[in-house]
């Protein structure tokens, strides 16, 4: 299998996509192309294979989001710049179910994580904000991700890394475990 | 009275009062050239001669459209070999009950805000060996 990511298009083959969760079936069907082309919210991003280059094997979307100043406690407020504290929201990450297990996600999640380091250069944004399903939460958590202080267990958890932290990732040769 | 003119005074009185005709309004566009020039072909198409007609159909049609979206349908087209194109409006999708946009607004909640400022503005994580393996080009 040998696997592109690109942005959606109109002809892509959405229809057959199952990841086996309704709600994120029914955004890339109905949703995606409409909030990446016509109302200009959110940009989404497929894994195609070379041999059926538009048939959907996992998708991401990403949204940009800020958070107003005077929400922030004030405690912190002094710690940041006088502006709203821009960022990237990871909206949607998928795989269809008969594919998973082959580093999918870590290709969508690793293509997500350039897009929003590229961001942050060229336009600015402190860091990327994602809503997990609890028993995902651990697999964002690998790659970083902190769980904001939320309400419940059973709703999606926010989930926040820093662009620092991506940027410094860059740096490394190789993993902390590859180098011991 | 003759009982006559008596008996038609009588049925005059059980009668309900007529409703005064509603008045109809007037409708105005300012379209671009094209448009204008999209009307007069598809009246042409469908073979109308009056403006009126001409909305109240389309009226009704998006009218139909707008119920079956709110009711969850989706609407779609089907050629003769089978191939189906689903129709995608934005104002239409607005009325759709599953409408599912991206969380752009995001809501926070106090905890969560507390949380986000503190890491926000707290040094950066080190990063952990799968991140480093997926910022690698």
């Amino acid at each position: 299998m040998s696997v592109t990511i690109r942005r959606l298009e109109e002809s892509d083959e959405v229809e057959n996509f199952d990841c086996g969760d309704e709600p994120l079936n029914n955004y890339l069907k109905r949703h995606a192309w409409t909030n990446q082309q016509k109302i200009s919210i959110g940009v989404t991003h497929i894994a195609v294979d070379e041999s059926a280059p538009r048939s959907v094997l996992g998708y991401f979307t990403l949204a940009t989001s800020s958070v107003p100043r005077d929400r922030l406690p004030k405690k912190y407020v002094r710690g940041l710049p006088p502006y709203d504290l821009p960022l990237i929201l990871l909206a949607r990450l998928a795989v269809d179910k008969r594919f998973s297990g082959r580093g999918l996600g870590h290709a969508l999640l690793s293509e997500a994580l350039q897009i929003t380091l590229r961001v942050a250069d060229e336009v600015g944004c402190r860091c990327i904000i994602t809503d997990a399903y609890p028993d995902k939460a651990g697999w964002y958590a690998r790659y970083g991700f902190v769980p904001l202080e939320g309400p419940a267990t059973t709703s999606p958890q926010k989930m926040f890394l820093d662009v620092r932290t991506i940027r410094r990732a860059t740096s490394f040769e190789s993993s902390p475990a590859e180098r011991e | 009275m003759p009982p006559a003119v008596k008996e038609k005074n009588k049925k005059a009185a059980a009668l309900p009062a007529k409703a005064p005709t509603p008045r109809k309004s007037k409708f105005q566009a300012d379209l671009a050239p094209s448009e204008d020039s999209m009307v007069r072909v598809l009246k042409a198409e469908l073979q109308m001669s009056s403006n009126t007609d001409f909305l109240s159909d389309a009226l009704a049609l998006f009218r139909w459209a707008v119920s079956e979206r709110k009711r969850g349908h989706r609407i779609v087209s089907e050629s003769s070999t089978g191939e189906r194109k689903i129709l995608i409006f934005p104002r239409l999708e607005r009325v759709a009950p599953e409408v599912t946009l991206p969380h752009v607004d995001i809501r926070w909640t106090d905890k969560e805000l507390g949380s986000l400022a503190e890491l926000a503005t707290g040094q950066p994580a080190d990063p952990t060996a799968a991140l480093i393996r997926a910022m690698r080009r």
